[in-house]
């Protein structure tokens, strides 16, 4: 070989290993991030520098307790529709066994044990079920799920051949359940994914109020996307929506914004969490024949009345009655409303609204709370909506938004407060997963809709944290469109930190 | 041989996983640059000083201050967060560099003054903000600029615009205290703004139907715009194409197809000349 063939050879070599040394470390470090962070519910918030983090004087004032106010259905429903919801509200509380579908592989048995927080419908609860389901198999709990840690679903990063992957790997399988019959499949590898850097986490979103969010055109969310442009630039933000590749039209559901309808997340959601086929994800995530018990789909229309008291229901499969129970489940009660946050159907556009001035209950299972700190709350929830605002908290987690005109009148012409424009937003390295759907690639998330945030008990998409001041740090980190407000929001005096967080804990 | 390769091999594993390590992923994020002229948000700070090519302008760090976490990649109608700047000490405050592309944008951003106005309007709707300073245009280091003030929570802000290239490049700042605002201020006049004589003129609307010649389609689908810049010379041909945003794939695709169009020779003053121009790229989308 020539002198200068021989020093190609060399060049290509090394050019090719720092390819290859780039590629593999951006992966592993997508996962180690997300991993270091998912991990330690006290994590290094990535603001820039260590003098940013000087917002331990104030604390938040932890989960709400008091009435959940949430749970229920929208106001003003007909008698029909009540009915529908009551019957909707049930099947999503059924608990599935192999017979009806379950499995598998699966994350848990029934879509109220992911979504109950503080009540039927809402996200991860106190005490994680997956532990209990996972026990009764004899399924190996892997280390990322704990009693008192966030419901998970776990992600791999990339396929082991190195192509983007991203999608759900099911945590538990039937495998030693009295129900399971011949199946013997084995649960993935989660150690070696771990110890590999390629898993992500995500827990369950919040449904209360998803009905509203549905019926919000696309209009008027690229109109408030619009809306205050130079407020958002001068603070570094901009967004985009994510779109169905179908018709182009803006989805909003998921963490990602991922899906375009209720429907589509029901049935998306029985097929990957649950393990069930249905008539809108027909095929079964699992092919050992040895587990394949069940006729596909496992959800079917029924044929004959089902007799569930509700003429509607009879004759709908349950991934229909569950978007049902989430189009018509109420919007989540911020502390003190004052009058529900469900609303009037009118004509013309009525307000959803509730005052948020008011009390601000004890937290439950606040230990290191006193009543003074807790009076103190109250008197600066006001102060904290103002903060919010001034911040620029606000310019992604708009407040208000107006339903379009529905084909159920509840849910007409309705302002309501989800503190979420359901655009994507850049969400920096720090909260990177890797993991693009649709539009959105790894870095984007939906900016999480505020109500209800104050009965909340973990944050974020991977569940990394339980205090709601670490989770704001943590929207702060290269790359985020957060950055400068998370910068305005640590310039904040002692007092008006607090005065934001009592604001959010009131929501 | 064969141990030159490994050590090659060694080295160049190192020094990628290095430079990602450091940089993070986002190195091959969208709005990666493909070609050699300058992209805005190519700046960096370097001794003390904030330097950025594109806009040929270079800003001293004010005393005791450093880089602060980089902001997101360009936005899909050319908004550039270019450099974030914070105290090396107590943070006390932020300065933010910013830059619109005024091809992509509303009409709120067709004037340095129109766009302060608006961010005066924006914030004046904020419950507890106050407008310190009503807009108005001034000189800084020599330049034209317009300025707003605003403040609320304790926070005192102002927000300086100047155009440089058919962008608005602003300069965002936040401050704790009034007399740290006034310092941050100060600093700006220590600003140093070349002739950009390397820069075409910058031309809006010129990509119309009635200056295309000729126009090779790219093969990509897209629900939304892309953005996208060109320089196209003094006898049509386009120089250079760089999509604001958009995937590695959508890039390509552009790429290969703006560079075989044909406009017709742009002129200023009735004399050829090559400009810079911005095209927003829409595909056929057909719903099912």
């Amino acid at each position: 070989m020539s002198r200068s063939g021989l020093a190609r050879s060399y060049s290509l070599a090394s050019l090719s290993a720092i390819l290859l040394g780039a590629t593999i470390l951006s992966d592993a470090a997508v996962a180690q991030t997300a991993n270091q962070a998912a991990t330690q519910s006290t994590a290094q918030t990535q603001t820039g520098t260590a003098t940013n983090r000087t917002s331990r004087g104030a604390t938040d004032p932890g989960v709400r307790g008091g009435d959940p106010g949430a749970g229920d259905a929208i106001a003003n429903l007909t008698e029909a529709e009540q009915k529908y919801f009551d019957v909707a509200k049930d099947v999503f509380q059924e608990v599935d066994g192999v017979a009806e579908g379950l499995g598998p592989r699966f994350n848990l048995d029934a879509c109220a044990g992911c979504h109950s927080q503080p009540a039927i419908g809402g996200s991860a609860p106190a005490v994680n079920p997956q532990v209990a389901v996972a026990k009764a198999a004899n399924n190996v709990i892997p280390s990322f799920i704990t009693e008192s840690g966030p419901i998970r679903e776990a992600r791999f990063v990339r396929n082991r051949d190195g192509s983007p992957d991203g999608g759900v790997h099911a945590l538990f399988v039937i495998t030693g359940r009295p129900d399971a019959g011949g199946c013997r499949i084995r649960q993935p590898d989660f150690a070696g994914e771990l110890a590999r850097n390629n898993v992500v986490f995500r827990i369950p979103t919040p449904t209360f109020g998803l009905g509203l969010v549905e019926q919000v055109s696309d209009g008027t969310l690229e109109a408030t996307l619009a809306a205050n442009g130079q407020q958002k630039r001068a603070l570094g933000i901009s967004g985009r929506f994510n779109r169905s590749g179908n018709d182009g039209t803006i989805t909003k559901f998921g963490w990602k914004a991922q899906n375009k309808s209720l429907l589509m997340f029901s049935g998306e959601a029985y097929n990957v969490e649950m393990g069930i086929t249905n008539e809108l994800f027909m095929n079964e995530r699992e092919n050992d024949p040895s587990c394949q018990a069940t006729s596909i789909p496992e959800d079917t229309t029924p044929m004959e009345s089902e007799n569930t008291g509700s003429p509607t229901a009879d004759f709908q499969n349950d991934i229909t009655l569950f978007a049902a129970f989430m189009r018509l489940l109420a919007a989540p009660k911020p502390a003190g409303a004052a009058a529900p946050a469900t609303g009037t159907a009118q004509a013309a556009a009525s307000t959803v609204v509730a005052s948020a001035d008011s009390v601000l209950p004890v937290a439950a299972g606040a230990t290191s709370r006193t009543s003074s700190t807790s009076t103190n709350a109250t008197a600066t929830v006001t102060r904290g909506g103002q903060v919010f605002a001034n911040v620029g908290c606000q310019a992604c987690h708009v407040r208000s938004l107006t339903t379009a005109k529905s084909s159920t009148a509840a849910l007409s012409n309705i302002t309501f407060e989800p503190f979420s424009d359901f655009a994507l937003h850049d969400m920096g390295q720090g909260l990177s997963d890797g993991v693009s759907q649709g539009g959105a690639n790894g870095r984007e998330f939906r900016t999480a809709p505020l109500w209800g945030v104050g009965q909340r008990i973990f944050f974020l998409h991977d569940g990394r944290t339980k205090d709601l001041q670490e989770a704001i740090q943590q929207h702060s980190s290269r790359g985020s469109e957060a950055n400068n407000v998370v910068g305005n929001f640590n310039l904040l005096s002692t007092d008006d930190k607090q005065a934001l967080l009592n604001f959010l804990r009131s929501l | 041989m064969r141990r030159a390769i490994i050590v090659c091999c060694v080295v160049g594993l190192v020094a990628g996983g290095v430079v990602v390590w450091r940089h993070g992923a986002e190195l091959l994020s969208l709005g990666a640059v493909t070609s050699d002229m300058p992209s805005p948000d190519a700046g960096r700070v370097t001794d003390g000083v904030y330097r950025n090519d594109y806009f040929d302008l270079a800003y001293p760090l004010p005393e005791g201050w450093t880089q602060g976490v980089g902001g997101p990649g360009p936005s899909a109608n050319g908004y550039y967060v270019l450099e974030t700047l914070v105290p090396k000490g107590e943070f006390a405050g932020t300065i933010m560099i910013a830059a619109q592309d005024m091809f992509f944008a509303g009409e709120e951003a067709a004037t340095t003054a129109s766009m302060i106005g608006a961010v005066r309007e924006a914030m004046s709707q904020v419950d507890g903000m106050s407008i310190d300073a009503e807009p108005a245009a001034l000189s800084v280091a020599g330049r034209a600029m317009h300025r707003v003030d605003f403040s609320g929570v304790g926070l005192h802000r102002s927000q300086f615009v100047t155009e440089i290239r058919c962008h608005i490049v602003s300069f965002g700042l936040t401050a704790r205290d009034q007399e740290l605002l006034d310092k941050l201020r100060a600093s700006l006049s220590g600003l140093a703004f070349g002739a950009n004589k390397s820069a075409p003129p910058c031309v809006k609307d010129f990509v119309v139907a009635d200056n295309v010649v000729e126009r090779v389609e790219p093969e990509l689908v897209t629900f939304e715009p892309i953005a996208v810049r060109l320089v196209i010379g003094a006898r049509g041909d386009v120089k250079h194409v760089r999509a604001v945003r958009a995937s590695a794939g959508q890039r390509r695709a552009l790429e290969q197809a703006l560079l075989q169009w044909k406009f017709k020779p742009p002129t200023i003053d009735g004399r050829p000349t090559q400009i810079e121009t911005g095209l927003l790229y829409k595909s056929a989308v057909a719903a099912r």
